[in-house]
């Protein structure tokens, strides 16, 4: 009981059981109505899904900065398939995916063929991606595509919007990925330690094209979910995700050395930032303080973890 | 390819560069040497496409302008990258800083020098800080100053909300426009009138000279080094590396902020956006340079030649109609190329040390 009670996951779970009473108590329990709480779920999904994708690269010691901007370029690529193209929204959605995977793939192959820091790849692939999604429409807005998937974006099931469901499904299975899965294990053991991984049969290259890979699918997912959820898109998607994904896994305990992750954490940590989000716009505060609220949390989040660590006898 | 001399060479300071080390590669594999040909190539090709890129008042002077902010922003993030450090808040360690300025002119009425000194001592401060929290915490470089761009983020925005109401200050401290528009041709003795090089362009120069002693010839700048290289063995060695990475970070705060005062000058206006596209050069400048994200080493010689490339495919394409984002989509490729090319390079290099020992 006490080894569940020191994690950083139980932590921020009872912190953001008690933000969230606060801010319904606050709110007159407006954000305990239909209409809100739908709305607060809703547009936690992508910040869970932008989460995971850096989480996945974090995992193995590096870091994915065209994850925003990748996101945006799905998103408006799968606009242009379908109001250009007119292609049906299912064959949209597998080719946002497709995009997504592939990129990230680009990305690993690059980091592991120049052997440049993965940061730096990532920043020129950013660059470029910010060029391409400009390239598919310019500074025009997609809407009034496939009412089927705009739809599905609004759905609820018993008052939980579908959305919200497929990020909570997204999240599971990058769990059970890393937790039961062999090559999710390799990721994990290379990680922690690529010269051990290596000694014991891992490969290095592979590991690094496959997170990164993994990395380049979530954001096609988070691509899909803006789709259906915002109900255009246009090239500004993606612009103001680059920060979130980072705090997300960074509140949430992920470790940026490589080696150890935590999905619970990174999920728990968009719902703290979400909450902050929501209160914001409750009580009409300036935007700006939102950000400065998140930096602060980012700040505390890893100098309570590294207070934790401490009075535990070292890093665990 | 066409290797002569670009006809106006674009503001390369001189400076001084430490030399990675003892790698003894042969002089083509230099990645400086690379740069300055591509730069070369580039102005010959851009000069050769459209003949306005050699106009001295309209292009080449706010050429060497731009250059000068984005050679002090790269070497900003150069003094933290010796360390094997980032500095994610850069532009926004500019912005707070050049509030600071903005207020003192505006409401102390300060002269422009007085005014600049305030905000660089802002900017050290806020380095420093950051510097203070990754020494005494041991906690990611980037994740600290990551959160700290979040945090300054939303108080430079509420900061000038509470002091001018908008977004940028109305004041304009007398020289400042001649900081902006003048070049040394406007200042004669007699018949003798100087180049037509910006005002800024000198003050980025001996930023670039100062980091450049500093790294090669000061203890300071080589115990930073050392601490960047191996930590452990600089602590043993009797350097108090805590102290180091604190002047590291405190230095790159103060070139940050030196940046947003150019910045501020060319623009005409001290305003919050300053800094909100430094990032992304800042790290271009020193990686197309040749310093290793790893530490331990830095070269301000190949940052400035970074700077200069990127700055001359921006304006080259500027001026061949290119939108800003069709522009972002080469400058990647650049990127990528001049990496891989640079990484290839090495590996013949090696190659060939290895085969002929």
């Amino acid at each position: 009981m006490r080894s569940v009670i020191r994690t950083n996951e139980f932590t921020l779970a009872v912190i953001a059981a008690l933000g969230f009473a606060a801010l319904a108590v606050a709110t007159d329990f407006n954000l305990l109505t239909a209409g809100t709480l739908d709305a607060f779920l809703r547009f936690l999904a992508l910040p869970i899904v932008i989460g995971l994708a850096q989480m996945v690269v974090l995992a193995v010691g590096q870091m994915n900065l065209s994850v925003g901007v990748l996101t945006g370029f799905c998103a408006v690529a799968s606009g242009w398939l379908m109001v250009d193209a007119g292609l049906p929204a299912p064959v949209a959605v597998l080719a946002a995916l497709a995009l997504g995977a592939v990129v990230g793939l680009v990305n690993g192959l690059l980091v592991i063929f120049t052997r440049i820091n993965g940061f730096i790849v990532t920043l020129a692939t950013m660059t470029i991606l910010e060029g391409l999604r400009y390239g598919v429409n310019g500074t025009g807005t997609y809407q009034g595509y496939s009412p089927g998937l705009r739809e599905f974006g609004q759905a609820s099931v018993a008052g939980v919007p579908v959305v919200f469901l497929l990020a909570v499904v997204i999240a599971v299975a990058v769990a059970l990925f890393f937790r039961r899965t062999v090559p999710g294990r390799h990721l994990l053991a290379f990680g922690g330690n690529p010269f051990a991984a290596r000694l014991s049969g891992i490969s290095n290259d592979r590991a690094l094209v496959l997170a990164h890979t993994l990395s380049g699918l979530l954001a096609g997912f988070a691509a899909v979910i803006v789709v259906a959820a915002f109900g255009s898109v246009n090239a500004s998607i993606g612009d103001d995700l680059l920060l979130p994904s980072f705090a997300a896994p960074i509140i949430g305990g992920v470790a940026l050395a490589g080696g150890m992750i935590s999905v619970t954490g990174t999920v728990l940590a968009a719902f703290l930032v979400r909450l902050v989000d929501v209160s914001q716009s409750q009580f009409d505060i300036n935007r700006r303080w939102v950000d400065l609220i998140i930096g602060a949390v980012v700040l505390g989040a890893v100098l309570l973890g590294q207070f934790r660590d401490k009075l535990s006898g070292g890093p665990r | 390819m066409k290797t002569e001399t670009a006809p106006e060479a674009p503001a390369v300071p001189p400076a001084a560069e430490p030399r990675p080390p003892a790698r003894a590669l042969p002089v083509w594999a230099n990645p400086r040497l690379g740069l300055l040909i591509v730069i070369a190539v580039l102005v010959v090709l851009f000069s050769s496409l459209t003949p306005a890129f050699l106009d001295p008042r309209l292009t080449l002077a706010p050429l060497q302008a731009d250059i000068s902010v984005y050679v002090v922003v790269g070497l900003a993030q150069l003094a933290v990258l010796s360390l094997g450090h980032m500095n994610m808040a850069v532009g926004r360690m500019a912005a707070l800083s050049t509030f600071a300025m903005g207020l003192a002119y505006d409401r102390l009425g300060v002269p422009l020098l007085v005014g600049l000194l305030v905000g660089l001592a802002v900017g050290a401060g806020i380095g420093a800080l950051a510097g203070l929290l990754i020494a005494k915490t041991g906690v990611n470089s980037f994740v600290v100053t990551l959160a700290l761009d979040f945090g300054l983020l939303g108080l430079v925005t509420i900061l000038y909300t509470w002091a001018t109401g908008g977004v940028s200050f109305a004041v304009q401290p007398s020289g400042l426009s001649a900081l902006r528009f003048d070049t040394f041709a406007d200042y004669c003795m007699g018949e003798v009138c100087g180049p037509r090089i910006p005002l800024v362009v000198p003050i980025a120069v001996a930023a670039a000279l100062g980091v450049g002693l500093l790294f090669r010839h000061a203890r300071l700048g080589r115990e930073i080094l050392m601490t960047g290289s191996n930590t452990v063995a600089a602590e043993l060695s009797g350097i108090p590396t805590h102290r180091r990475v604190v002047a590291a970070h405190a230095l790159s705060g103060l070139l940050a902020a030196l940046a947003g005062f150019l910045l501020a000058a060319n623009n005409g206006a001290f305003s919050a956006n300053i800094g909100e596209s430094f990032l992304l050069p800042s790290f271009l400048a020193p990686v197309l340079g040749g310093t290793l994200l790893a530490g331990g080493a830095v070269s301000v010689l190949g940052t400035a030649l970074g700077a200069t490339l990127t700055q001359v495919i921006y304006k080259g394409l500027n001026l061949l109609q290119f939108s800003l984002e069709e522009l972002k989509l080469y400058i990647g490729l650049v990127l990528l190329a001049a990496l891989s090319l640079d990484r290839l390079r090495a590996v013949l290099a090696e190659r060939r040390a290895v085969s002929s020992s």
